[in-house]
């Protein structure tokens, strides 16, 4: 067990593209961090830095104390779990588990210890002399963590482990695995582009974006007070409404829609109000005109979306918006609403920039 | 897909037609080898077998023939199995390192020698024998087993075979190995190794066969009676005798058991075997 801090890193490729742009970041010894972002904002290419397999650029990588960055992959003391699972398909899961402690010269009733310990945690005894192509993908899942927890590492490094699984078995999984990692409190770096598995999962998540850590926080933290456009965003499920708007000196404005409530902010330039579909609410007295074209039941809640009276996008059409409600609230298509809110729940951002301002 | 009994029934007799085809020539060669040389030299060939057989196999394998009547079959017999295996083990192997190296180290210039690799197909042995003659003779493996082995030796289609292999490999399992502490020898040993073993065996099988029925570089490097092969020594014999008979199963009979044997694994090397990951 160990920290993790990096300083500094910075991924170039040797035909010029830039992956990551300096990152400075410091996990705590047993804590779980969620790297997450869209595909291709450089999340895989970090963790993969960490874990030896992408060279690094520039900066530092420590584990511990240790400076890593030209430690090979396997003396790092770090394991990983990945998409694919990455089984060896000509050795049986006991062969899979205990290739990398036989390559490491442990002897042969410890490295049988440790698999019958790891199979029973992840309730795989049973197969331990299965092939891997006789396993379902969840059993794989399994035997590609067990892999990792034989190993004792310093560090487990998760790459997307969970999407090739089905819903229900991904939902399983996922608390399976802070589980163990809470079980184990082995320092932890886990990638996903899923929200809901980063919000669920992490101590603290990284949101990263075009190669650099856009915030990083506990989930509720980054959920309730976001720094910029980007991470309101991209955290919080459903999708945040995000609304453009301008500043007439004492009410936002977007075509007829006019939002009162708000002070302080800039005249003159574009902004984007940002209300989640929870801190909406349907209010006699509210700004809101809301059209309703659909409803999702989800069963305890019940997502309204529809037009936004008054306001129009750049297509021309009316700005969806979605309304989170409970169970009970179920308009028919093409009623109207009347919604408000509380202008100290809501974000606003500046549009340019993305920057924070409310 | 379902089919009509018209089209099945088609379907068969082109198959059935293909067979025969094939075995008829191997069938009148089998018979042919049990009858005495005055039938085959008055009748002809024939699907009917007759009775001397085992008296051809005991005058082919005893028989001394050649200029210096000291050429026997079991000495050709050797000397085929020598080259072919020589042939089929340089092949699988140098290919197999030659893949790996493409394959799994992706310099700069990997793209490039591959392709000059695969461009030596364009370029069979009949077309280079002079100049690979010349090489040969310099190296002063004039009548020797080595020099009938290396010239031969194909390098190029092994190369590709186990190259589309290895690509099929995710990348992924490759990384787990390194973070498993698996160098490239090690790796090259428990994955490598065991994962190729189909496709090599069928690599293997081929090489062999195309070996054991080398014909004009043996001829052209080996003035020694004592370093003829079967497919040579054929001649030597005579064709139309029943004992030539005798000798052409012989030398069929080792490349067909190969492949009877290998048989398993050749089917499966040519599937996919990327569902295996």
């Amino acid at each position: 067990m160990a920290q993790v801090e990096l300083k500094q890193v910075r991924k170039t490729y040797p035909n010029g593209a830039e992956a990551i742009f300096g990152v400075d970041m410091k996990i705590d010894d047993g804590e779980l961090i969620v790297f997450v972002g869209p595909s291709g904002c450089g999340k895989s290419t970090l963790l993969r830095m960490v874990a030896g397999l992408e060279s690094v650029t520039s900066g530092e990588i420590l584990i511990g104390d240790r400076l890593i960055n030209d430690v090979s992959p396997s003396e790092r003391d770090v394991a990983m779990v990945f998409q694919n699972y990455a089984l060896y398909p000509h050795m049986s899961v006991r062969g899979n588990m205990s290739y990398g402690l036989k390559n490491r010269k442990m002897p042969a009733d410890e490295i049988e210890r440790r698999i019958v310990d790891a199979a029973k945690m992840l309730k795989i005894d049973q197969f331990l002399d299965r092939q891997p192509n006789q396993l379902s993908g969840g059993q794989r899942q399994r035997v590609a963590m067990g892999r990792a927890i034989v190993r004792n590492p310093q560090v487990f490094l998760f790459d997307e482990p969970l999407s090739n699984l089905d819903a229900k078995l991904r939902v399983q999984m996922r608390i399976e695995i802070k589980r163990l990692q809470r079980r184990m409190n082995v320092t932890s770096i886990y990638v996903t582009h899923d929200q809901t598995e980063a919000m669920t999962l992490a101590d603290r998540l990284a949101v990263i974006n075009e190669g650099q850590v856009e915030q990083m926080g506990a989930p509720m933290e980054l959920y309730s007070n976001p720094r910029t456009l980007f991470v309101a965003s991209f955290i919080g499920a459903p999708q945040i409404n995000l609304i453009p708007v301008s500043f007439d000196g004492t009410h936002l404005v977007n075509g007829d829609l006019k939002l009162a409530g708000f002070s302080d902010l800039p005249q003159g330039t574009e902004l984007v109000l940002g209300v989640r579909p929870d801190v909406l609410r349907v209010d006699a007295g509210g700004q809101f005109g809301m059209n309703v074209d659909l409803v999702e039941q989800h069963g305890g809640e019940n997502l309204i979306y529809g037009s936004l009276g008054g306001t129009t996008t750049d297509a021309g059409e009316p700005l969806e918006i979605c309304l989170k409600a409970a169970q009970a609230m179920l308009p028919a298509i093409d009623d109207q609403l009347t919604l408000g809110f509380d202008p100290d729940t809501a974000f606003i951002f500046r549009k340019d920039t993305g920057e924070r301002l409310k | 897909m379902h089919r009509s009994l018209t089209q099945r029934l088609f379907a068969h007799a082109v198959l059935l037609a293909g067979v025969l085809f094939l075995i008829v020539p191997v069938l009148l060669v089998f018979a042919a080898s049990t009858q005495p040389t005055s039938v085959l030299v008055a009748e002809g060939l024939s699907l009917v077998p007759g009775r001397h057989g085992l008296e051809n196999f005991r005058t082919i394998l005893t028989l001394q023939a050649g200029f210096t009547d000291q050429i026997i079959a079991t000495d050709m017999l050797r000397n085929s199995m020598i080259v072919a295996t020589g042939i089929g083990v340089a092949t699988t192997g140098l290919s197999l390192l030659a893949a790996y190296g493409l394959v799994m180290f992706r310099l700069p210039p990997a793209g490039a020698f591959f392709w000059i690799t695969l461009a030596t197909l364009l370029l069979p042995l009949e077309s280079r024998f002079i100049t690979t003659f010349q090489i040969t003779s310099y190296l002063g493996l004039i009548n020797t087993h080595t020099g009938m082995i290396l010239p031969a030796v194909m390098v190029a289609l092994g190369t590709l075979f186990f190259r589309q292999l290895f690509l099929s490999f995710p990348g992924e399992y490759i990384e787990a190995a390194r973070l498993d502490g698996a160098g490239p020898v090690r790796f090259f040993v428990d994955f490598i190794l065991p994962l190729s073993r189909e496709r090599g065996g069928a690599v293997f099988v081929v090489s062999f066969m195309i070996g054991w029925n080398q014909y004009l570089w043996p001829l052209m490097i080996s003035t020694d009676e004592r370093h003829y092969t079967l497919v040579r020594g054929i001649r030597l014999i005579g064709q139309e005798s029943g004992p030539g008979m005798a000798l052409v199963v012989l030398t069929i009979l080792p490349p067909l058991l190969l492949v009877i044997l290998f048989q398993r694994w050749f089917l499966r090397a040519l599937e996919e075997t990327r569902d295996a990951f």
